[in-house]
């Protein structure tokens, strides 16, 4: 499956976009983007056929995608343990963050309560977009934190008509509701640099967005999850089809102007599972002796414990 | 390799020899004249698909919803299969088409073995055709520029294969001592590109490497193309039709043979500046980089030896199509490797790694240079092959300039899209998809430089066109792109005369 997903991955090109490496801290800024918490390794790739180190971001870095799910969400299974309106919302997104970002989990649930607007299924409304106040009070975590509750959270009002998020759009993001990716749930890519969360800005609330059937909205709806995302939808992996008896277990929590009609829903094909497969087994996160995780030292610290990295792969310390 | 003023020199030397001269030129591009006319109709309908492609990539880059619910018309399809037929379709088929003219030329006899380069044209496209069905239904093999499934791979080796052992024959069938410069250019082309593509294909699928390996060939390949099969192919092109158009000898052969040998030497080792703070041990990087920065000789030389072969004769770019587009194409090349050194620095790469700054480089190098050229090397060769001289100077201008102000624009607008995305990429505090919204005005000027050249190569293919179909102009007068009278000063006529007697002699020897 892994293999196959790599096969789906390459024939659509994710590989334009997406790079998959982790620069060193003393380089770029990979690491303080928190797209991995050390840089990657030669050994990382080893056994990778085709290695997709990438050549352009127009999208972000997933040489840690997997990571950032929890265990239990790594299972490929999609949205298996999450069927509409069963999980409580946020009942699986804390775990899903990773457990290196201390705090990070903790914060995210409050905080998804915390968040301004009042319905679950508003929270697409992003209040990260326009820089809202609301950003500023709540740790970007925070905001982060209802993507990832709202396939269990919002999913109940999935059915309802488009016009109920919108109405609900409290968020003083013009953009956002024009848009009206109604329920969709934004990522919250707030402008408040002055916050300077532990966690960076663009990844609010990531952590527990990484799951399977996140990536599964994402992949059919980019749109409805991240505003801003530049990313084409790919809904020729999925098909729309009748509900026979029960709704599948693996149909798509989809919200909004996205969902399928009364009676009706989305599932993924095969090769949409198993590039969400793939994706979520791209983890870069186990430790490399050659790569020193930053871990709790600020990512200037690593930059000398980087240097006898590369000679695992035969060659002197990289110069500079 | 001294071989000082020949095949270039101008045929007045006697009236009697000069016309012996012509008409065996003739009798030459004559015999040329089906195999050369095959490969560049064909690489013209690619050009045409290509561009299509291209326009559509653009647009949904910026756009992502565009037709994005079609399998076979996502955007992570559409890209590599544009950039293949650009690559294999186009630039190859017409690199090759003009490539067996100059060998033909060059080595004074007439094209033997037709046979084996019409087959080679119809495996050539079959092959591109299948890549490009296949990347589209989902076979890309993801490694760039290699993205061809298999299938069409070995197909395209075999129509290769066809072409250069033409070609090895053609050399040892040539006449006369001398081997002129246009000659070491396009044989090492020849011989470079299957040691290229053969490595490329064992090393990533047939004998796959571990690793990031897989990498370091994928970029080594990516950027050898560029250099030692396009840009071996444009050079060997623009020494020929430089000296060839203005009727007067390459200013110095001393130069010409440091700037091909340092070029042999320093391109191959190019590709994995690419890669820089990559998971990659640092001397392979640092050695790109290096050859980069060595890279610079074969470009001063080249550039010095054009520069000085041109001097005083500028103004007659304002006449002739040919040097236009040639000169235009030489420029473009010392522009391409100083932006490439640029972008190769360590301190310059890691800032705009991951950026459009390295779509801005491919495209410097392969319309900015070697399309350019070609476009040149076709307004001189193909009067000549279809006996018509072109019909329309204001479309020749209009194709000029809409090629040479759609590539400026695009070139800008994605180096200052790519700086700039690089800059956002680097500073943490700033959300990932603020960078990809910095550089989206930068998407849709490309795109308007995009529509430019789509409007030029439909100019050209329609110009094209007209000529295959025997429509163009039966004249003794090459198509200039200005009314030759209206510029009687007594400087430019002098050149002028020198400009029209060496067009007309070559071009009119038969009709």
């Amino acid at each position: 499956m892994f293999e196959r997903g790599a096969r789906v991955y390459a024939a659509n090109g994710c590989i334009y976009c997406h790079s998959q490496q982790v620069r060193p801290a003393y380089a770029a800024a990979d690491i303080e983007r928190k797209w991995g918490d050390r840089r990657s390794a030669p050994r990382d790739y080893i056994f990778e056929r085709p290695v997709f180190l990438g050549k352009m971001r127009m999208g972000q870095d997933l040489a840690n995608i997997g990571a950032h799910a929890s265990a239990e969400q790594a299972s490929p299974a999609p949205t298996g343990a999450a069927p509409p309106g069963g999980s409580p919302s946020g009942g699986t997104s804390p775990a899903a963050s990773p457990a290196p970002q201390g705090g990070a989990p903790a914060a995210a649930s409050p905080a998804a309560k915390q968040s301004p607007n009042p319905s679950p299924a508003t929270q697409g409304a992003s209040p990260g977009l326009a820089g809202s106040p609301a950003t500023a009070s709540s740790p970007a975590t925070a905001a982060a934190a209802s993507p990832g509750a709202s396939p269990g959270s919002s999913s109940p009002p999935a059915g309802a008509p488009p016009p109920g998020p919108k109405t609900g759009l409290a968020s003083p993001s013009p953009a956002a509701a024009a848009n009206a990716t109604p329920g969709g749930v934004t990522a919250p890519s707030s402008g408040s640099q002055t916050a300077g969360p532990p966690w960076p800005i663009q990844t609010i609330g990531e952590p527990p967005m990484y799951s399977a059937a996140w990536h599964h909205v994402h992949l059919y709806s980019p749109r409805s999850i991240n505003f801003d995302s530049n990313m084409p939808a790919y809904r020729f992996l999925y098909k729309k089809r009748r509900i026979s008896d029960a709704r599948s277990a693996e149909a798509l929590q989809l919200t909004g102007s996205d969902a399928p009609p009364e009676g009706w829903e989305v599932v993924p094909t095969y090769d949409a599972k198993c590039l969400v497969a793939y994706m979520m087994a791209l983890n870069q996160s186990h430790p490399l002796s050659e790569a020193r995780s930053a871990g709790g030292a600020p990512p200037a610290a690593a930059s000398p414990a980087v240097s006898p990295g590369p000679s695992a792969a035969g060659s002197p310390a990289p110069a500079k | 390799m001294n071989a000082t003023g020949i095949p270039l020199k101008e045929p007045s030397v006697s009236a009697a020899a000069g016309a012996t001269e012509q008409l065996e030129r003739a009798y030459i591009d004559a015999s040329t004249r089906v195999p050369v006319l095959m490969f560049y109709t064909s690489a013209m309908a690619w050009l045409i698909l290509g561009t299509l492609l291209a326009g559509f990539v653009s647009f949904k880059l910026h756009e992502p919803d565009l037709l994005s619910n079609i399998s076979f018309l996502t955007w992570g399809r559409v890209r590599p299969a544009h950039m293949n037929v650009m690559v294999y379709g186009w630039a190859s088929m017409a690199g090759i088409g003009t490539a067996i003219w100059l060998m033909a030329r060059l080595c004074r006899t007439v094209l033997r073995y037709p046979l084996l380069l019409l087959a080679g044209a119809c495996f050539w496209n079959l092959g591109v055709l299948l890549g490009v069905c296949g990347i589209l239904l989902g076979d890309s093999t993801g490694y760039q520029w290699l993205e061809f499934p298999g299938y069409a791979a070995i197909i395209l080796f075999v129509a290769y294969t066809l072409v250069v052992s033409w070609a090895v024959l053609m050399f040892r069938y040539r006449r006369g001592e001398q081997i002129y410069i246009t000659q070491w250019y396009l044989l090492g082309a020849f011989l470079w590109f299957p040691w290229l593509y053969a490595a490329g294909q064992l090393m990533l699928f047939v004998v796959p490497v571990q690793g990031v390996l897989q990498s370091a060939v994928g970029w080594w390949y990516a950027n050898n193309l560029l250099f030692l099969w396009f840009g071996a192919i444009a050079l060997g092109t623009a020494y020929y039709m430089i000296p060839k158009v203005i009727g007067r000898p390459v200013y110095s052969y001393h130069l010409a043979t440091i700037g091909f040998w340092t070029y042999a030497l320093f391109s191959s080792w190019t590709g994995m500046q690419r890669l820089v703070d990559g998971p990659f041990p640092a001397w392979m990087i640092t050695a790109s980089i290096a050859a980069m920065i060595l890279a610079m000789i074969p470009v001063a030389t080249v550039g010095l030896n054009h520069h000085m072969t041109m001097q005083g004769y500028f103004p007659l770019m304002r006449y002739s199509p040919t040097l236009r587009f040639t000169v235009f194409g030489a420029m473009s090349y010392t522009v391409f490797s100083v932006v490439g050194l640029l972008i190769s620095l360590r301190s310059v790469a890691g800032y705009v790694n991951f950026t459009q700054t390295s779509i801005a480089y491919s495209h410097l190098g392969l319309y900015a240079f070697f399309t350019m050229v070609i476009f040149g090397a076709m307004y001189y060769i193909v009067p000549r092959l279809v006996g018509r001289e072109w019909r329309y100077a204001s479309l020749i201008k209009l194709h000029f300039w809409a090629s040479a102000y759609g590539i400026g624009l695009m070139t800008l607008m994605l180096l200052a899209g790519g700086f700039l995305q690089g800059a956002d990429m680097e500073n943490p505090t700033l959300p990932f998809s603020e960078t990809v919204e910095t550089v989206l005005p930068y998407l849709r000027g490309r795109s308007l430089a995009g529509i430019l050249l789509t409007a030029a190569h439909f100019i050209f293919a329609y110009h094209f066109g007209l000529m295959l179909l025997g429509l163009g102009r039966t004249s003794t007068v090459p198509t200039f792109l200005n009314p030759v009278e209206a510029e009687e000063t007594s400087g430019k006529v002098s050149l002028l005369s020198s400009l029209e007697s060496s067009v007309r002699s070559l071009s009119h020897g038969w009709d």
